[in-house]
């Protein structure tokens, strides 16, 4: 009996240590709104391999989302409306060109050293960013037509920025540039090892920043620790100084699956890379009811999937003789009409999808053209059109030949071990019964991407994700000319009178000054992308965050990082 | 053959298969479609630079031949995610695997060896019972058995689900990679016990009135421990080379979380790096295996 006694005691002791690791509550606030103090904890599935956004490994989210706890821009897009709202700059007016915006910064506003932040800090960042030495990742992001902004500070508090073009966003592409304190990397950038300064093991003390919170801690493969920035420049309605938290503590979780373990358990508040899947929502729902946890549904994704096949010149030549039926709109068309997207939705997502046509979901609501045209399931009219392109069922055998007898075949990459991968394999067998062989081919991201930058492969089914909602932003997609038209990437000049259209279109576009005007273009271009269909797009999953009942002051959004884009605001209850 | 000549022998062995398992490691992951300069949307001058930058665009030869070099002065490059040297990444990740599997080791021997003592040496209802149980224990993967606890702790709280903290945190995956090696010691233990209570000399100190308990834990114990001491390096090889899994699935941050994210990467000479720290795990548990067998079984050491 003592044995089981003294067993007890030790499960008893094992659980009370492991809730000492739990987050932590904030001081109760005398009014019950939110109140300063207490901590959360979020997860993170991987590791930022720098804490420095400018470096050449910085393509990654855990690097942004870090970013934008302890580093501030000058402008903020609301991820919630999608405008850009003052931040670091507490003021800007445009000329009547578009081209000129002059930024007022914030006065008062300092380093979480103590320094204090002026416009100096601006030009330094900027430099940094386009040096060549640098190599940063953003850089192309915050060019207009290729070419870099121009930045000049005719005093402290004022920073004029030159666009080398009219640009409609205008304002809105500083969102991508932290600024970073000068006094503590202007020797690195000199010395042009700015690339690898601040990585995760420089102490923290030497670091400082604008956002919320600074480094305090970082464990490699477990955690980082974000204490609050005791100079943050930001106070709420009330006028209490934010951020509410004293501590964030960011826990490398690696996975979905351990992730929703995690939150079940209780020993993690929020995930950081917040999409919850299909297959756990049900059970989230549940704990919900039971009031274990709260849910937040806050749209359709602005991430579709999509099937694309290789249209490059090079692919053309390779299939010419045997299946250039690969190249051709008609064939597009029908393999869209074959694909039941409902059937995946209900399927395979469970209901938590809805079918998409094109580029721009229904969740980008300011976007979204409901006139573009759309490929529900069909068979018949698929059949009609691949039987226009000679590719009939010629010997009986429920397959489609060519004119020569040979097989309609095709291969498919997909990212292996995920729901794109699944997603994929409904497609093969749905273009199975259409008469269509799909050779699905699952790699891992290298791999497919390896595949995709030699052109060599048919068709690739992936997730291209968006960093903003406005399509002006993503140019690198619309353009022809751009890297990520994945269809056809870095063309020199528009290889179909499609794709110079929509490039006019798009640059016309992206310079309109009035929204409706560009709203109106931009339905021209999902039209034409509709009716041509490079990229045949397949679902986009309905989003859902789950958090711990401790979260407080969340405003969660489609776009990452869907609940910490709001980390000063956020409190523990 | 002399202890010394013996023992550079087996040190020699274990260094060719760190060199060969490093070696294979580095070329695998060069020679698989891909790499770490590759992502979607960015451009060829882009690829290209950061191709340049890590070295990338040298042939596959050239760079193991720069990787080699350096690697003399166990210098294993730099990782090109993290930025840092790969000994010092690896080295964090391998002293949490030590830990993980020196625990699970001890909790292993400290179960296993007992419990193969008792239902080797007795009969009985709850003895089979016992036997059924390290059967049961034999039989399911580490992977299972840890995906189960983890369900088990999320579902009742009673422990942290994953990652590394306090000592709670050990618990789950030191018990799924600890009851499968403790089921090997037990059916090893009882067989060679078994063995030990069935020689005449076990015989003989029974017919001169000598308790069963006394033959059993202080005679036929120690004779039976040849056996076991000759494969207990074996195991602690496979054991810390062989937690991967276990790592993963639990968000143990030790060397199985950073060789998957270095893979998934073409984080090449992390890779490396990673399965080095492995096979220098593994070539230095069979090395002390082998001088345990050499200890108890002086004919090994000689032969």
């Amino acid at each position: 009996m003592a044995r089981y006694l003294r067993f007890h005691i030790l499960l008893l002791a094992i659980a009370a240590a492991s809730a000492c690791h739990r987050s932590a509550p904030g001081a109760a606030s005398p009014a019950g709104g939110p109140a300063r103090g207490g901590s959360l904890t979020a997860s993170l599935r991987s590791e930022p391999p720098t804490f420095n956004r400018f470096a050449p490994t910085a393509a990654q989210a855990p690097v942004d989302a870090v970013a934008r706890l302890t580093q501030a821009t000058l402008v903020r897009v609301n991820r919630l409306t999608g405008d850009p709202e003052p931040w670091l700059a507490e003021r800007w007016t445009t000329s009547a060109d578009g081209r000129t915006l002059t930024f007022t910064l914030r006065d008062g506003v300092a380093f979480s050293d103590g320094v204090p932040f002026t416009s100096e800090d601006v030009l330094f960042s900027f430099r940094a960013l386009y040096d060549p030495s640098v190599g940063s990742v953003l850089a192309s992001g915050v060019m207009v037509q290729g070419k870099p902004l121009q930045i000049a500070a005719p005093d402290a508090r004022t920073v004029v920025v030159t666009l080398p073009a009219p640009f409609a966003p205008g304002a809105a592409l500083l969102d991508n540039v932290p600024i970073y304190p000068k006094h503590l990397l202007q020797a690195a950038l000199d010395a042009h090892t700015f690339a690898a300064a601040w990585g995760v093991t420089t102490p923290p003390a030497t670091m400082a920043g604008l956002g919320p919170f600074v480094v305090s801690e970082y464990v490699p493969g477990q955690r980082l620790t974000l204490a609050r920035n005791p100079h943050y420049w930001r106070r709420d309605a009330a006028g209490v100084a934010l951020p509410y938290l004293d501590r964030i503590v960011v826990e490398f979780v690696k996975g979905q699956d351990a992730e929703m373990l995690r939150l079940e358990a209780g020993s993690i508040d929020l995930m950081t890379q917040a999409d919850v899947a299909p297959e756990n929502i049900s059970s989230l729902r549940r704990l919900r009811d039971r009031g274990a946890l709260q849910i937040a549904e806050p749209g359709v994704s602005v991430d579709p999937i999509l099937l694309w096949f290789n249209l490059t010149a090079a692919a053309a030549a390779k299939n010419a003789q045997a299946r250039p039926y690969l190249q051709r709109t008609e064939f597009r068309q029908a393999i869209s009409y074959a694909i039941d997207r409902d059937a995946i939705v209900n399927t395979l997502y469970l209901g938590a999808a809805v079918p998409v046509y094109g580029p721009v979901t229904p969740g980008n609501r300011t976007w979204y053209a409901d006139s573009a045209p759309k490929y529900p399931h069909d068979p018949a009219r698929a059949a009609a059109l691949l039987a226009g392109l000679g590719l009939t069922d010629r010997n009986g055998d429920g397959a489609l030949e060519d004119a020569a007898g040979r097989p309609v075949r095709f291969s498919i990459l997909t990212q292996g071990n995920h729901i794109r991968g699944r997603t994929a394999a409904m497609v093969q067998e749905q273009l199975r019964t259409a008469g269509i062989a799909v050779d699905l081919v699952e790699l891992d991201p290298p791999s497919l991407f390896g595949r995709f930058g030699s052109g060599d492969y048919d068709a690739i089914c992936y997730g291209l994700q968006t960093s903003a909602f406005d399509p002006a932003l993503n140019l690198d997609f619309w353009l022809s000319s751009g890297s990520n038209h994945v269809w056809n990437p870095e063309q020199k000049t528009p290889a179909t009178p499609w794709e110079r259209a929509i490039d006019d279109l798009m640059q016309k576009q992206a310079a309109a000054p009035a929204l409706a005007e560009r709203q109106r273009l931009f339905a021209e271009v999902q039209r034409l992308f509709g009716e041509n269909l490079p990229g045949i797009y397949l679902v986009s999953p309905k989003v859902t965050i789950a958090m711990s009942r401790r979260v407080g002051g969340a405003v969660p959004v489609l776009l990452d990082p869907k609940i910490l884009w709001q980390a000063d605001s956020l409190y523990a209850k | 053959m002399t202890t010394i000549g013996f023992l550079a022998r087996r040190v020699l062995a274990a260094l060719a298969l760190v060199f060969v398992a490093t070696s294979g490691a580095l070329l695998l992951a060069q020679l698989a479609p891909g790499d770490y300069a590759s992502q979607f949307g960015r451009d060829q001058a882009q690829v290209a630079a950061e191709r340049h930058r890590l070295g990338l665009d040298l042939p596959v030869a050239q760079q193991y031949a720069r990787w080699l070099k350096r690697s003399l002065t166990l210098d294993l490059g730099e990782s090109f995610q993290y930025q840092r040297p790969v000994t010092a990444l690896v080295a964090e990740r391998a002293w949490n695997t030590a830990l993980l599997a020196a625990t699970s080791l001890a909790v292993a021997t400290l179960l296993g060896i007992p419990w193969g003592i008792v239902t080797g040496s007795r009969r009985g209802v709850l003895i089979r019972a016992l036997r059924g149980v390290s059967l049961l224990f034999l039989s399911i993967p580490p992977l299972i058995s840890s995906l189960t606890m983890l369900a088990v702790a999320a579902r009742t709280g009673w422990l942290p689900v994953s990652g590394m903290g306090g000592v709670s945190h050990l618990v789950v995956p030191t018990l799924a990679l600890a009851l499968p090696i403790a089921a090997i010691l037990e059916r090893l233990q009882a067989q060679s016990i078994g063995d030990a209570l069935a020689t005449p000399m076990a015989l003989s100190a029974r017919a001169r009135g000598i308790s069963r308990r006394r033959i059993v834990w202080r005679h036929a114990w120690r004779q039976s421990l040849g056996p076991i001491l000759a494969i207990y390096g074996v195991i602690v090889g496979t054991l810390f080379s062989g937690s991967f899994a276990v790592e993963i699935v639990t968000s143990w941050p030790g060397l199985g979380d950073l060789m998957r994210q270095a893979l998934l990467t073409r984080d090449t000479y992390l890779v490396a790096g990673c399965a080095a720290a492995g096979a220098a795990f593994l070539a230095a548990g069979v090395l002390l295996g082998d001088v345990l067998h050499a200890v108890v079984d002086p004919r090994v050491g000689g032969a």
